[in-house]
């Protein structure tokens, strides 16, 4: 006899039906309370870090829905986020399109995009297809630095947004009080997808084809185009990440192509962990904190972010959210499944 | 008329290089029928499955499925037509229930046979745990499922006993002579354990360095000269 289980973060399982209303039900609660945050009077720096804390929790779920259903670790989805954000800055600034357009538009746009760049990706699995990623949007970084005349190079582009978006003032989206319940609302949106997907019977069908390819084919299933389907909705979400960035920062820098960003989203879903779709969102919120506090006390931040990764991998081979996770069954007198 | 039968193939051969690992062989199974493929390792057992299959490259000959060519069949096309397979390998989705992915083979065989399945296959009691979280043995039966269900018309069957005790060995026998019974479920089995071999399969076809060797009843194989010097040894004559 022998049971094969794994329990690492980048190999994900689907959680049993088992106790999703009480997922729902803490779900909604946390959902709300999120709306409520702005009016109850939190310091602005505050809200300013939850507001980007949103936003690199809409890349991390993008990410760790890439990991849980293809089984994918992508080194390159700064190309999407930063390339949403240079999309928006350049479609308003050289081209008459309404910014409402260019912003409703990017995502779309991004995930069409990456379908194309999925059928030169998706031909690799594993450290090839990381290694693919990774070249990909360090292409794409690199092209923007060297092309000033479009994109201005290392110095970035200032967005010149209209002065209304949607019927109400700019500032609205740059200011951290107000654009904190648009980060928040776009990320719970993005969860709500992702755990639909992940539920349904294409869901279904992604996790037996990351487990078993050849298997899925014997069963007389076509295993690439789901494959493309995913990373086309994992593109999509960090699209609508880089858009927010846009929106709410006004300006862009080659930073956001670069595959520093890629690895930070890819270290945030495994200190959130990706057997669960909305743990990379904890994972996100626990980083940026983390990351604001340890800046406080020291330059090296980075060394104490490395520690608690190490600390998380070791401790909880399944993220936050797992242990989440586990406490939750504990509490219910269940056993982890 | 010529005889029409559920598998026919013809002049199968595959090659590595100059190394020829199934070199022209033909064999046909009727309808309802179960044949054991046997042959020591190295004989082109896999190899011929794989061929039947359509899995892999570049083989050459001829397969028919119930007088249908599909010898330029995809694998995933050769299921639709009803040509089903188990793996030498146990070959399941690690993350799925068991039943979660016998209903994700059954949507896609458009047949919803599933349940039925999983009482054949004394899979209830365990069919919403992840397929990671059973036996050896249960996974084995998870594996023979998925090729089960949708009631193909042929079933490829590549050491389903590989790695079972004797005795669920000879239960996976029982359930599979009765299955084909009750299914007319033409059955082709490549097998080492011989005690299954015997007890359910109506022919044998013998390889042996990638050729036919012979074939016929059980018994007839098992009393042939050349079988026990090439394969079965003394004990089994």
């Amino acid at each position: 006899m022998s049971n094969i289980s794994s329990t690492s973060v980048l190999s994900p399982s689907v959680p049993s039906n088992q106790g999703f209303g009480l997922y729902l039900v803490v779900g909604c609660i946390v959902a709300v309370l999120g709306f409520a945050l702005p009016f109850m009077g939190l310091p602005k720096n505050l809200l300013s870090l939850l507001t980007s804390a949103s936003i690199s929790a809409i890349l991390a779920t993008s990410v760790g829905f890439l990991v849980r259903q293809a089984g994918l670790s992508s080194f390159g989805h700064a190309a999407f986020f930063g390339g949403a954000a240079y999309a928006v800055a350049l479609l308003v600034n050289y081209t008459s399109l309404p910014s409402e357009v260019v912003i409703l538009a990017t995502p779309l746009l991004i995930m069409v995009l990456s379908g194309i760049i999925s059928l030169i990706l998706l031909r690799t699995n594993g450290i090839a297809f990381s290694m693919l990623s990774l070249a990909m949007a360090q292409a794409i970084y690199e092209l923007v630095m060297k092309w000033r005349d479009l994109a201005n190079g290392e110095d970035g582009l200032r967005i010149r947004f209209a002065r209304e978006i949607f019927g109400v003032k700019l500032s609205f989206f740059q200011k951290a009080d107000t654009m904190f319940l648009t980060t928040w609302t776009a990320l719970v949106v993005m969860v709500v997808i992702v755990v639909l997907v992940s539920r349904s019977n294409f869901g279904t069908l992604t996790i037996a084809i990351k487990n078993n390819e050849e298997r899925a084919r014997f069963l007389g299933y076509r295993t690439l185009w789901p494959r493309i389907v995913v990373l086309m909705l994992s593109a999509f979400i960090a699209a609508v990440g880089g858009t927010l960035f846009s929106m709410y920062n006004g300006y862009v820098t080659p930073s956001l192509l670069h595959w520093t960003l890629s690895g930070e989203a890819l270290i945030i879903a495994i200190i959130g962990g990706t057997r669960s779709v909305w743990a990379p969102a904890v994972g996100a919120f626990v980083f940026v904190i983390l990351r604001d506090v340890a800046g406080n006390y020291t330059t090296h931040w980075q060394s104490i972010v490395g520690l608690v990764l190490i600390a998380v991998v070791l401790a909880l081979p399944n993220g936050l959210g797992g242990a989440l996770t586990s406490f939750a069954n504990r509490l219910g007198g269940r056993k982890n499944g | 008329m010529a005889e029409r039968y559920m598998l026919e193939a013809r002049g199968l051969t595959r090659r590595y290089g100059g190394f020829a690992a199934l070199n022209n062989v033909s064999f046909a199974l009727e309808e309802g029928e179960i044949r054991g493929l046997i042959g020591s390792n190295g004989a082109g057992k896999s190899t011929c499955m794989d061929v039947l299959t359509g899995r892999g490259k570049n083989p050459m000959g001829l397969v028919m499925l119930d007088g249908e060519d599909i010898s330029k069949l995809s694998e995933r096309e050769r299921r639709a037509k009803g040509l089903s397979r188990s793996f030498q390998k146990t070959s399941i989705f690690h993350d799925l229930t068991i039943r979660e992915q016998i209903r994700l083979a059954a949507r896609k065989a458009e047949a919803d046979n599933s349940e039925e399945v999983i009482s054949e296959l004394s899979l209830s009691h365990i069919a919403d745990r992840p397929a990671s979280d059973v036996s050896y043995g249960d996974q084995r039966r998870v594996d023979l499922a998925l090729a089960l269900v949708g009631r193909p018309k042929l079933l490829l069957l590549d050491e389903p006993a590989a790695g079972l005790t004797v005795e669920e060995s000879l239960a996976m026998a029982r359930m599979l002579r009765g299955l084909s019974e009750r299914w007319k479920l033409t059955v082709m089995l490549v097998e080492h354990d011989m005690e299954v071999i015997f007890a359910i399969c109506d022919r044998l076809t013998v390889l042996h360095l990638g050729e036919v060797l012979t074939e016929g009843d059980p018994e007839s194989v098992r009393s042939n000269p050349e079988v026990v010097r090439a394969y079965l040894g003394s004990s089994f004559a």
